[in-house]
């Protein structure tokens, strides 16, 4: 166990590392030299290459990997030049709202999705399943914001239900701000939830169908069981374990649709960041935000190959 | 007889069992008419950019517009009908370059295997796990891509993974096989039994998964020129999107979002169904039945 948790860990180091790598050869190498636009046009000659010299970029490139390195170890993701403060310090006011979008979201997923993929292909070739299946399939193609625009204008505007933009009301306090955040999640989370929703569905029920021809089931049926204990106790279990781990590969994939989300109902998380960030030319602040929303990726994922431990005690043996 | 028709006999069952599934039709048929479209775009609709009419500014579906119009008075019709052209455009050029990269990937870690195949396929779950969005967003806003395009190598340059792994696994099954021990033992180089015999007879699964990359393409692209970055002069959905979104007036005019949207989930649904299609089609299990 120790040794699986140290080779998921190593591995998400790795990934880190490349991630950062990707990075920054990115902004150093692309011919228009973002690197000196970071620096901003409003410098003379003189001050230019004073700022030159400062952040190390008369360097060899090796030289400034390392240097780039070593402030990210300290967490020093430099400055945002629109709003001239630490990148580190406008991420850390609105990660947590992309994590309590993209954590709501994943969670709500599972508990509507592993069910309805377990139902329908227990049901397989039934009506029931067919209409699963065609909604899943319409939700994949579905773009988010045309999704995001229709609830807007549905439940937004026409029938004003719930709030239309960012993520609580100015003067809530305690539990009626819990609930004001609640009412302002939900359409986001919806949006999200009916694009993922697809994955869980089609995964569970693919792999219900296989797992109901196993031998173990038939001893469990004849041993008398309720058709009922052997699809949701004895079934259901092993139908998540290949669920759980696309739920953890797909994390990559929510993290874009909550950009695109967080664009639609003006949501202060990361991606609605990026969106002005783009706007502005802010090009430390998308850097950040990348490397930052990698991460989170990365250790959510570690979480998951964890989880799925639990649930797959085979895992432990080898 | 000429050579064509023993073309089509060697695939006539194929063929066949696509036809009498309707979802593969129905993507077939929506994948032709987008074609249709794109291809007689100067045709169906008047050229867009320049300035509107002001007067006519966010007006409803009529005769005359059967859209509506933008925000700057702009006809929408046509922009959602030269939209198709940036979207192929975008489809094709992605996946040939995620292909150009991803196929070699894939052969050569399917073939040699080992380390070679270890380093290469971690690779590939690495690219996957990473979140792919603003990765595109950081490269395409620091190039400054202006053009449809660049865009679209761009998306392409991160598509690859997929078809890398795609390509790998149908190379494990060919390489295994009998004549490709027979071709070594003739001493046959490896170039030419990776590049050649191997590729022609690995390539059916790609070619197929190659539609779901157009598929997720067009979104991503759609994406990218939502949020503001990409071609300002080509009308692609994404941009007209963005517009209705950056002016406000999706809020009241429905016309404004609704269009260019069907057009994206027509373009991607029709993709997806038809490579569900091909996929049953060459699936021995229901081709038989």
């Amino acid at each position: 166990m120790t040794r699986y948790v140290l080779s998921r860990v190593l591995k998400g180091v790795i990934t880190l590392l490349i991630t950062i790598t990707l990075t920054f050869l990115i902004l150093r190498l692309l011919p228009s030299d973002p690197a000196l636009m970071m620096l901003g046009e409003m410098f003379t000659a003189d001050q230019r290459q004073a700022l030159i010299e400062r952040f190390g970029l008369d360097k060899p490139l090796l030289e400034q990997y390392f240097i780039y390195l070593g402030n990210l170890l300290q967490g020093d993701l430099g400055m945002s030049f629109y709003q001239r403060r630490p990148v580190m310090e406008i991420i850390q006011e609105k990660l947590p709202w992309t994590l309590l979008l993209m954590v709501t979201t994943e969670i709500l997923t599972m508990v509507v999705g592993i069910p309805l993929g377990i139902y329908s292909g227990y049901k397989r070739g039934t009506v029931f399943d067919q209409i699963v299946n065609a909604v899943a399939i319409f939700g994949v193609s579905v773009f988010v914001p045309w999704l995001g625009f229709t609830l807007l204008y549905f439940f937004g505007f026409k029938l004003p239900i719930f709030p239309v933009g960012g993520a609580y009301d100015v003067g809530t306090e305690g539990f009626a701000r819990i609930l004001d955040i609640g009412a302002h999640m939900v359409l986001p989370v919806a949006t999200l939830m009916v694009i993922y929703l697809a994955n869980y569905v089609l995964y569970t029920r693919g792999s219900v169908i296989d797992v109901m021809e196993e031998d173990y089931i038939k001893t469990a049926r004849s041993k008398g069981m309720s058709e009922r204990r052997v699809l949701w106790k004895h079934a259901s279990k092993n139908a998540m374990i290949p669920t759980v781990t696309m739920a953890g590969m797909m994390l990559g994939q929510v993290v874009g649709g909550a950009v695109l989300t967080e664009t639609i109902y003006a949501f202060p998380g990361i991606g609605r960041m990026i969106y002005q960030a783009v706007g502005q030319q802010d090009y430390p602040v998308l850097q950040g935000a990348f490397i930052i929303l990698a991460l989170s990726v990365i250790v959510m994922n570690i979480i998951t190959d964890i989880a799925i431990v639990y649930l797959d005690p085979r895992i432990k043996l080898e | 007889m000429n050579q064509r028709p023993s073309l089509f006999s060697k695939w006539e069952k194929e063929i066949k069992a696509f036809f009498r599934h309707p979802i593969g039709v129905i993507g077939l048929a929506g994948v032709t008419f987008v074609l249709l479209v794109a291809i007689f775009a100067p045709v169906i609709a008047e050229p867009v950019g320049g300035y509107g009419i002001f007067e006519e500014r966010l007006t409803g579906p009529s005769t005359s517009h059967a859209f509506g119009t933008d925000d700057m008075g702009r006809d929408l019709f046509s922009q959602v009908v030269w939209g198709t052209r940036a979207s192929i455009k975008v489809a094709i050029l992605s996946v040939l370059t995620a292909t150009v990269i991803g196929v070699p990937i894939g052969l050569v870690s399917g073939y040699f295997q080992g380390l070679v195949d270890t380093v290469g396929m971690s690779l590939v779950e690495i690219f996957l796990t990473i979140p792919m969005l603003p990765l595109i967003i950081i490269v395409t806003a620091v190039s400054n891509a202006t053009s449809i395009n660049t865009v679209a190598v761009i998306i392409g340059l991160f598509s690859w993974p997929t078809i890398a792994r795609i390509t790998r696994s149908s190379t494990l099954q060919v390489s295994s096989m009998q004549y490709i021990e027979a071709a070594r033992c003739l001493g046959i180089r490896t170039g030419p039994i990776i590049f050649k015999h191997i590729l022609v007879n690995a390539s059916t699964p790609v070619l197929i998964n190659l539609t779901i990359v157009m598929a997720t393409s067009i979104i991503t692209e759609s994406a990218i020129s939502f949020l503001g970055l990409g071609d300002p002069t080509t009308f692609s959905w994404g941009k007209i999107l963005h517009n209705a979104h950056a002016s406000g007036a999706f809020a009241s005019a429905w016309w404004f979002s609704l269009f260019p949207s069907i057009a994206i989930v027509w373009f991607v649904i029709s993709f997806n169904f038809l490579s569900m299609g091909i996929r049953d089609a060459l699936n021995p299990k229901i081709t038989r039945a």
